[in-house]
């Protein structure tokens, strides 16, 4: 029987066109999806125990491989002859600005991993789900990111958001990362289903779910009617503002932020944002520049409730938990800022946010799993009292990432906000620079408040406590600072990448320009 | 009005009609049907045998794992058998990705093995 | 020669960057070690100011009008922004006062250190401090000088809120969050004014050079220049503070540990005059024109108001504070006329408000150190019982009510009479009358300053501390004191020392104005 299966295999006619993969092209997926499959097999497969943080170091590892395998793609999409390219029948785009998203991703599995280490130590619950999860979130992300289709986008989507799904619920023993779980997950399959929807509605008014192929038809056709499209792109943005936690669909974000276990938020609030903008922007900017004058105002009236919502609820808050969700709230509305400047410099703002972003709030969240207690609990501000006493190298970790979120000069957070307006008065929108500004004063005085509640003296500060710092955890704050306070003086080098990132997204007046080589024959 | 809003128009119209069509249909169903409701007409229908209990009776929260496991296989099969017609069209490339897949799967229910969800317990 | 090149290259970046050098250097002394910790701070400091002392003594003052010690390096290129620094006649008094002021402090504080003792964090908050007043002084691109200018902010916030008094929390917020109020409008202007002047170079004399080109070809709209100036007039007008921004200064005043206090008042108040003159007037004089009659209008309301404040106060630290808000309203003023003449005396106003309230709050704070309350009414007798302090506490008091002869003189009587002869733009009659509400607040001034001396220093002490032993000036505060307290002296008998620096840039800028319409 075998024989005849060879025979037939050796004969076949190949009546099917076999896609040309260029492999080096999706390395960095398939090293984040081996890896998490292997690490999988390793667990199911080794009888005993292995030794606590193999899997932690195996998951740095691996994302550290990835970022390897992206850097000759780096050097490849910067190389003037050769530049950006399609492949697998043009559903994924290797250009600058997939593999800035994939290095700042998985930078945020790296942190949210070092992170995770001591975590899961603490609470008991050692094992390799966590991280075999986020390494398949991650590869979702950068799927997302470098995806040059709709359908392709939506499966990155779903990849990264099941993953974190099972992430926020991952606390077994605590109500609460049930709750968490739940609720993300019932308001993100409702999302994936506007996402999905949109794709259907873009495929009937445009003929193609490539997003090339969109954006070619839309420049090139006129559009006697384009309510199709426009309902799609409303949809699609839905999709988008959900995963993000713009407002108005924010709702989930301060309750899950709360109740999923601590390192898992560290990954929600960097790596997940990071995917979510990276396909806001290719999708809107990609294939729907024709539409600017379309969403430029939605997005205007989403990044204003958004930095609102973000910056005045969280006044109101006592969890440093909730703070920083409706921080990361606020944070996602200044990168709207530069979304809706739809210009070159606005794309290179966004990416430099995301990336400064990152490193902020996965070290603010590696200081929230340290401080917290067995059970994941102790994260309200008055367990922060004191904390200048008990530790006084992370409490002014803590203070530093927190005055960068509210950026202070010298911080990376300072330059973040700096080209968000830079873009946003470019563009001409001075009044949205002028909210967002306003919406970071209000926002700061959360961060102090913490700051205040970690550094004030008195009669109200509890008694010495001592607070285990593992050594993976203090890794992960480190890097962050050192990212953080260096982007901060010299902001040069992430700005000139972010810069090199940019130019692609944005076809100019000839659509074809983007990359005609990806664009596989039409049919 | 502006071709600009005229697009948005459309959208509302559309949105509406979906609506309309629903309500419509619904209340031109309940218009034409005839009415005559008796206690047996709201029982569940359980292929044919009376229900036991009411439709909100708990079931073992340890079938829902079989359930999982289930559809799990049951997704596998709707891509092994259409593969398996047209083996020779999709060549040694074709075998491969399928071999990947199904090595995906495998490794997916080892590990529930190795978890002990597969034991009754 | 090689010594002067190498001065005219690092100097001025040598000057800024040894007290952050120097606090950098305290985190690694570890904690126990507090001599090693002060002295390294104050050798720090001292550092600072021996590269500034040699900065300004080979300095040009024939030439003052032009930035002198340039250098221009690429620093962000991707934002056009450079590390241009400078130094001419206007930043040469302010400069001086900052490397003088940040020593004294320390030495002040040598002994007697604010609860929770902890002197390393001090330090170094006090050396990032003056690394971030200076940088402000001498930064010559919008940018850095944005970035000095934030610097500024936290080590301020720090001091208040971990060593201040006991509402420390609510007013080292209060004053956090009305400065970076404020520096959000002013980024936005600074960016939207790059833009405007060409989006090539946010050096400040490019800019400047951009608005009057494009002012001079007409193609530039009034009412972009007012909106800019108007966010600036936030940022700047909140840090001097002009009324009604002022309400921070109070409470951060009353609320600071002495030396925080010192140099919140010496320093710190002048960074927002400072940045008017170097800033908003210097780049969008037209705007200026448009705005001078608003903020003169706010300096007379603050002079007023200020003083009225004073007469209302119980604590004397609370009523410096005050005080300063009306003095500040004089620098204003000054700088509202937008005259040589005004301008001028604006920027003695400064120097002289820097010293003469820097010592009156190292006063407040030695009067605690001894008390333990600023209550004015459990105050009384001071003359008796430590007749140095009461004294110098007197003279300082008489500085600052403006007596001919001591320093205070010089930054109000000009002030007033530059109202009585405004730039040709603006007008006369509202000057005028601007002038005569703030003599009038002259006279309200040394009501409560005096009503403030004879009520502390005056008569027997109080029950609760007759038979308190109340130790006078200390050796430590002699060093602290006596540098501040001639140079009161000498700036009242000379005032020509800071009008001969400050002239000639400033003539040039008030011909600008008297050029315009």
């Amino acid at each position: 029987m075998l024989a005849s299966l060879w025979q037939q295999l050796s004969d076949s006619p190949v009546p099917i066109d076999s896609v040309d993969l260029a492999w080096a092209g999706l390395a960095p997926v398939m090293i984040l999806i081996g890896g998490a499959l292997l690490i999988l097999a390793v667990d199911s497969l080794v009888p005993r125990r292995l030794r606590p943080g193999s899997y932690a170091l195996a998951t740095v590892l691996l994302a550290a491989g990835a970022m390897v395998a992206a850097v000759p793609l780096w050097q490849r999409v910067q190389d003037a002859e050769r530049g950006p390219f399609a492949t697998a029948a043009g559903a994924i785009m290797v250009d600058g600005f997939s593999v800035f998203a994939t290095f700042v991703i998985l930078s945020a599995v790296i942190l949210a991993a070092l992170s995770f280490d001591g975590w899961l130590r603490r609470e008991e619950m050692d094992g390799a789900e966590p991280y075999v999860l986020m390494l398949l979130s991650a590869s979702g992300g950068v799927m997302m990111a470098s995806a040059n289709d709709l359908i392709v986008m939506f499966l990155g989507l779903e990849i990264l958001s099941i993953a974190v799904y099972v992430l926020a619920a991952m606390h077994l023993r605590k109500i609460t990362s049930q709750e968490a779980g739940v609720k993300y997950f019932v308001l993100g399959a409702f999302s994936s289903a506007f996402f999905l929807y949109g794709i259907a509605l873009i495929y009937g008014g445009t003929g193609s779910t490539n997003l090339v192929r969109i954006a070619t038809y839309l420049s090139a056709t006129v559009l006697g009617d384009s309510g199709l499209v426009l309902a799609g792109l409303a949809l699609l943005l839905v999709g988008f503002g959900f995963k993000v936690a713009a407002a108005p669909f924010h709702f989930w974000a301060p309750d899950v932020y709360q109740g999923a276990p601590t390192p898992s938020v560290a990954w929600m609030a960097s790596g997940v944002k990071v995917a979510g903008f990276a396909g806001l922007l290719r999708v809107f900017y990609l294939a729907f520049s024709t539409y600017r004058l379309d969403w430029q105002p939605v997005i205007f009236v989403l990044a204003v409730l958004t930095m609102l919502v973000g910056s005045v609820l969280a006044v109101v808050q006592t969890d440093v938990k909730r703070m920083l969700a409706y921080s990361s709230i606020n944070h996602a509305g200044f990168i709207l800022v530069a979304v809706q400047a739809a210009t070159a410099a606005g794309v290179q703002a966004a990416l430099f946010y995301l990336a400064a972003y990152t490193f902020m709030v996965a070290g603010s969240f590696g200081v929230i799993a340290v401080v917290s207690r067995k059970g994941d609990i102790g994260t309200s501000l008055d367990d922060y009292r004191g904390l200048s006493r008990d530790r006084p190298v992370v409490a002014f970790a803590f203070a530093l990432l927190l005055l960068a979120q509210a950026g202070v000069p010298l911080t990376s957070g300072f330059f973040a906000k700096f080209y968000v307006i830079t873009a946003a008065i470019e563009a001409g929108s001075s009044t949205l620079a002028i909210i967002a500004m306003i919406t970071a004063v209000i926002s700061s005085y959360v961060y102090l408040r913490i700051i205040v509640a970690m550094y004030g003296a008195g009669d109200d500060v509890p008694a010495p406590r001592t607070i285990p710092l593992p050594a993976a955890a203090g890794l992960a704050l480190v890097i962050s600072l050192t990212v953080t306070m260096s982007v901060g003086v010299f902001p040069g080098t992430l700005a000139s990448l972010a810069e090199r990132a940019t130019p692609v997204l944005i076809p100019e007046s000839d659509p074809g320009a983007v990359d005609p080589s990806g664009v596989p024959p039409g049919p | 009005m502006s071709d600009f809003l005229r697009d948005y128009l459309t959208v509302g119209i559309f949105g509406l009609t979906g609506v309309a069509l629903v309500g419509l249909l619904l209340g031109l169903g309940s218009l034409l049907r005839p009415t005559r409701p008796q206690p047996q007409k709201y029982i569940n229908y359980e292929s044919g045998v009376d229900p036991v209990g009411t439709g909100w009776g708990q079931s073992n929260v340890r079938y829902y794992i079989f359930a999982l496991l289930f559809v799990m296989f049951d997704v596998e099969a709707v891509f092994i058998f259409p593969f398996a017609t047209r083996v020779d069209a999709y060549g040694w490339f074709g075998l491969i990705e399928m071999g990947i897949f199904i090595v995906v799967l495998a490794l997916g229910l080892l590990y529930a093995w190795k978890k002990k969800v597969l034991r009754w317990v | 020669m090689d010594n002067n090149e190498f001065l005219t290259e690092w100097g001025l970046t040598l000057m800024v960057f040894l007290p952050l050098a120097g606090a950098l250097l305290l985190m690694v002394i570890p904690k126990a070690q507090e001599q090693m910790i002060k002295v390294a701070a104050l050798g720090a400091a001292l550092a600072s100011g021996a590269v500034g002392v040699a900065v300004l003594a080979n300095f040009n003052y024939d030439s003052s009008e032009k930035l002198q010690f340039v250098v221009n390096r690429n620093w962000i290129e991707a934002i056009h922004a450079n590390y241009i620094v400078g130094i001419d006649g206007l930043s040469v008094p302010l400069i001086a006062l900052t490397l003088l002021i940040t020593p004294l402090v320390m030495v002040y504080s040598w002994n007697h250190f604010p609860q929770p003792h902890n002197p390393q964090a001090f330090l170094i908050l006090m050396l990032v401090l003056a690394t971030g007043m200076l940088g402000t002084f001498v930064a010559q691109d919008l940018i850095l000088f944005f970035v000095f200018f934030e610097v500024v902010l936290l080590p301020m916030y720090f001091m208040i809120g971990v060593w201040g008094g006991e509402q420390r929390q609510y007013a080292s917020i209060k004053f956090f969050l009305y400065t970076l109020f404020g520096s959000a409008l002013m980024i936005v202007s600074f960016l939207a004014l790059f833009f405007v002047a060409g989006g090539d170079s946010f050096s400040m004399v490019d800019l400047a050079q951009g608005v009057a080109d494009r002012n001079a070809a007409g193609n530039l709209a009034m009412i972009t220049q007012v909106l800019i100036f108007g966010g600036m007039f936030m940022g700047f007008g909140i840090k001097v503070p002009m009324f009604p921004f002022h309400t921070w200064l109070p409470d951060a005043h009353t609320q600071a540990p002495t030396a925080g206090s010192v140099i919140l008042a010496a320093v710190l108040l002048k960074l927002g005059t400072y940045g008017f003159i170097r800033v908003a007037l210097f780049i969008l004089p037209e705007a200026a024109v448009k705005w001078a009659p608003y903020i003169g209008a706010l300096a007379v309301i603050g002079i007023i108001y200020g003083a009225l404040g004073c007469l209302a106060q119980t604590d004397m630290k609370r009523l410096i504070a005050f005080s300063s808000v009306a003095h500040m309203g004089f620098v204003m003023l000054g700088i509202a006329s937008l005259t040589t003449f005004g301008l001028n005396a604006a920027v003695f106003g400064m120097v002289a408000h820097g010293l003469i309230t820097g010592m009156l709050f190292f006063l407040a704070g030695s009067v605690k150190d001894r008390f333990h309350t600023l209550e004015i009414k459990r105050l009384g007798g001071l003359l008796l019982q430590a007749p140095k302090l009461g004294w110098i506490l007197g003279f300082c008091i008489m500085a600052s009510l403006g007596l001919p002869g001591l320093a205070g003189f010089w930054g109000e009587f000009p002030a007033i009479l530059s109202a009585y002869n405004p730039a040709p733009a603006l007008s006369q009659e509202l000057f005028r009358t601007y002038m005569v509400i703030a003599a009038f607040g002259t006279v309200l001034a040394a009501g409560y300053l005096l009503w403030l001396f004879q009520r502390t220093a005056f008569g027997t002490p109080s029950e609760e501390f007759a038979d308190v032993e109340i130790e006078d000036v200390r050796v430590s505060e002699w060093i602290a004191w006596v540098p501040l307290l001639a140079l009161i002296l000498v700036l009242g008998v000379f005032p020509n020392i800071i009008f001969h620096v400050t002239d000639p840039f400033l003539t040039v800028m008030g011909n600008t104005f008297a050029g315009l319409k």
